[in-house]
């Protein structure tokens, strides 16, 4: 009886340690991978915002009757020097298109100014009158690589001017409208 | 009709996942841990202890997406064209996930009358660690890609979709059984939660669409959540991974996040071959109301851009003000709020199921008799296994072969279909020394021979003492 239990143990030894053998042995294999690959992520995300619009009738550049020849308004942002920005901003491009119908030309300048109020870089872009007052449109791209991507990364201030070109005078009555979209496409390069 | 049941049955198949699957364990009687499974499970001994930290080590990790050697292969490919074509590949319904369990002590004996021990009391305690997180698909386009190339495309704010518990579960189990056919059992648990992070229930969308007064109307609809407990206070300053180790010990006996569950299951023998068996387990609940820290987000915003020169100021409104006002609705949407408001988790429900056919009686060369009750070798039989995940139910498909060996070691090979993959087979071992019983199980074992490139891989192993049933 002692005999037979034995051979037995054994027999359930040797299956188990077969068992634990092959089970060791494949778990233990594994193909060559290297998890340092992840230090080589860069992620190339293209994103459009809407920027400044204007939708305006002839007759709104009008005060009390009398046509006002510019318009000039500021802005502080701080979206551009943004850390986030700033690391991983590789170029970007600003996208402006001007419908014009009032017989009357006229030209915007954008001036981009730092936290000293010094102005890093200016652009400024036109459109002819429209005689007949169709559509005339035009656009204008405007794009921030190198010196002006520093440029655009330092800017803190906007400072937005429209004059209207000299012409026929506007009154109440005067068909046609400015009309003014722009969006901005920011190529991010981002490598943690 | 062939063809449609056909359809069906791979619909079926193509929705089965499965995670926490212990297929191989299920059932198999002679492993007291079988009872974690279905308390009212078959018992084979009198009684039990389970060696303390090596009862019973459970690991599963798995994917039903892109495998770790997909992506991290020493292949010489370029890591983010790997990454590329996972993200594309992916679906925001692909998930991954990793369970752990490790019983810190168990034991359990029969106890009745004089006559017949008809009941078992089983008890233990055990660490869980529970991860599931899907793919956060329209993120990840989003991250990879931009907006530029996805106008009119909504970005689904639900694809955020994650939650990870690690906790302690105090258990009590009552076996019965009732008659010749019919074994029950009930198990209550006391669950402790010594960390939680949940973000299951997030809504909202961001989608770019043509705009009316500029090129671009940017649409932003938010309401996202991520809630915690038991992390904030881990996080204090001067905390080194082995305070917080030692924190994390303490929490097992004496952490305040406590909830109640139960387990519940049944065998029945229909015939003297034929046997079905089913159980419900962690039907329960974790109350969270101690070192909670919940971070929220929510706003609906839409941007077109701004009107510099014409600004549509109210009264007494000038420019700056109208761009202040712009800025702070930003501000508004993307702040994130915390709050300490205590929550509650269900724990995910697991179902399991099987019917089974035993056959093939031993024979002896010294006598034309049968020895021990159970005088079947072999078994197959057909599992079904579902639990209760955040998005929807996970399901697998087992078939198995039973076969005892020789008297004290017993074997169980299992086939299951699940989304992991549709060729998961599964090899278990269990072997008694005089009175100690050490089992051993993994399923996919074919992955082995490469680890890395498995899309789901368990292995559970443990040592126990066992007082056998006097058998002769």
């Amino acid at each position: 009886m002692f005999s037979f239990k034995s051979t037995m143990f054994i027999k359930v030894f040797k299956y188990l340690i077969i068992t634990l053998i092959i089970v060791l042995v494949s778990t233990s294999c594994t193909k060559e991978v290297d998890f340092n690959q992840v230090n080589n992520i860069q992620l190339t995300p293209v994103i459009e915002s809407s920027l400044v619009f204007i939708n305006e009738p002839a007759n709104r550049f009008l005060v009390n009757g009398t046509e006002i020849s510019g318009l000039q308004d500021s802005a502080n942002i701080d979206v551009f020097n943004d850390e986030f920005v700033i690391d991983y901003l590789e170029k970007a491009e600003f996208l402006f298109q001007t419908t014009n119908s009032i017989n009357r030309g006229f030209q915007v300048q954008v001036d981009m100014l730092d936290d000293f109020n010094q102005i890093r870089h200016t652009f400024s872009f036109s459109s002819v009158a429209s005689p007949d007052n169709s559509d005339v449109v035009n656009e204008h791209i405007e794009v921030f690589e190198g010196n002006f991507l520093t440029a655009l990364k330092n800017t803190t201030k906007l400072v937005f001017t429209l004059n209207i070109l000299s012409g026929e005078p506007i009154n109440q009555s005067t068909p046609g409208r400015i009309i003014l979209k722009s969006k901005g496409t920011f190529y991010l390069n981002i490598q943690p | 009709m062939v063809i449609r049941k056909f359809c069906v049955f791979f619909i079926l198949i193509s929705c089965l996942a499965s995670s926490q699957n212990k297929q191989l364990l299920y059932g198999f009687s002679e492993i007291p841990q079988s009872l974690l499974l279905n308390p009212g499970g078959k018992v084979t001994n009198m009684g039990y202890f389970g060696v303390p930290l090596l009862s019973q080590i459970h690991i599963n990790a798995g994917t039903s997406g892109a495998t770790i050697y997909n992506l991290f292969a020493n292949d010489g490919l370029d890591f983010n064209l790997k990454l590329e074509k996972a993200i594309y590949n992916m679906q925001a319904n692909d998930f991954f996930i990793i369970n752990q369990q490790l019983e810190i002590f168990s034991g359990g004996f029969a106890f009745g009358n004089r006559f017949e021990k008809d009941k078992y009391l089983s008890f233990g305690l055990y660490q869980e660690l529970d991860v599931i997180a899907y793919f956060p698909k329209d993120y990840a386009i989003l991250a990879y890609e931009g907006n530029q190339t996805n106008i009119n495309r909504v970005f689904n704010a639900s694809h955020l979709n994650a939650r990870a518990e690690l906790i302690s579960v105090l258990h009590v189990g009552v076996n019965k059984k009732v008659n010749k056919e019919l074994t029950i059992g009930f198990r209550g648990k006391l669950y402790s939660s010594l960390l939680d992070i949940n973000s299951t229930n997030n809504k909202g969308s961001f989608v770019t669409v043509d705009g009316t007064n500029n090129f671009y109307n940017h649409m932003f609809n938010l309401d996202l959540e991520v809630r915690t407990s038991g992390i904030a206070s881990l996080n204090n300053d001067g905390a080194t991974s082995e305070s917080t180790i030692k924190d994390l010990r303490k929490r097992i006996f004496f952490w305040p996040n406590l909830g109640l569950g139960v387990d519940v299951g049944f065998t029945y023998q229909l015939t003297d071959q034929w046997m079905v068996d089913g159980s419900l387990q962690d039907i329960g609940f974790i109350s969270h109301s101690k070192d909670v820290k919940n971070y929220k987000v929510s706003g609906n915003y839409v941007f077109e851009g701004v009107n510099p020169l014409f600004p549509e100021t109210g009264a007494g409104q000038t420019a700056e003000d109208y761009w202040n006002a712009i800025e702070d609705e930003f501000n508004d949407l993307f702040k994130v709020d915390t709050t300490n408001t205590k929550y509650t988790t269900w724990r995910p429900v697991k179902l399991n199921a099987s019917l089974n056919y035993a056959f093939g009686k031993k024979k002896y060369k010294d006598c034309d008799c049968l020895r021990g009750k159970s005088g079947y070798q072999n078994a197959i039989g057909l599992q079904l296994y579902g639990i209760k995940r955040p998005k929807q139910s996970q399901m697998a498909l087992t078939t198995y072969y039973f076969r005892k060996v020789l008297n004290g070691l017993q074997t169980k090979v299992t086939y299951t279909i699940d989304s992991f993959s549709y060729y998961n087979v599964g090899l278990g071992l269990s072997a008694n020394f005089g009175m100690v019983n050490f089992y051993i199980m993994a399923d996919n074992i074919f992955e082995y021979k490469n680890i890395y490139d498995a899309q789901s891989v368990s292995l559970q192993l443990g040592f126990n003492v066992l007082f056998k049933k006097d058998e002769n």
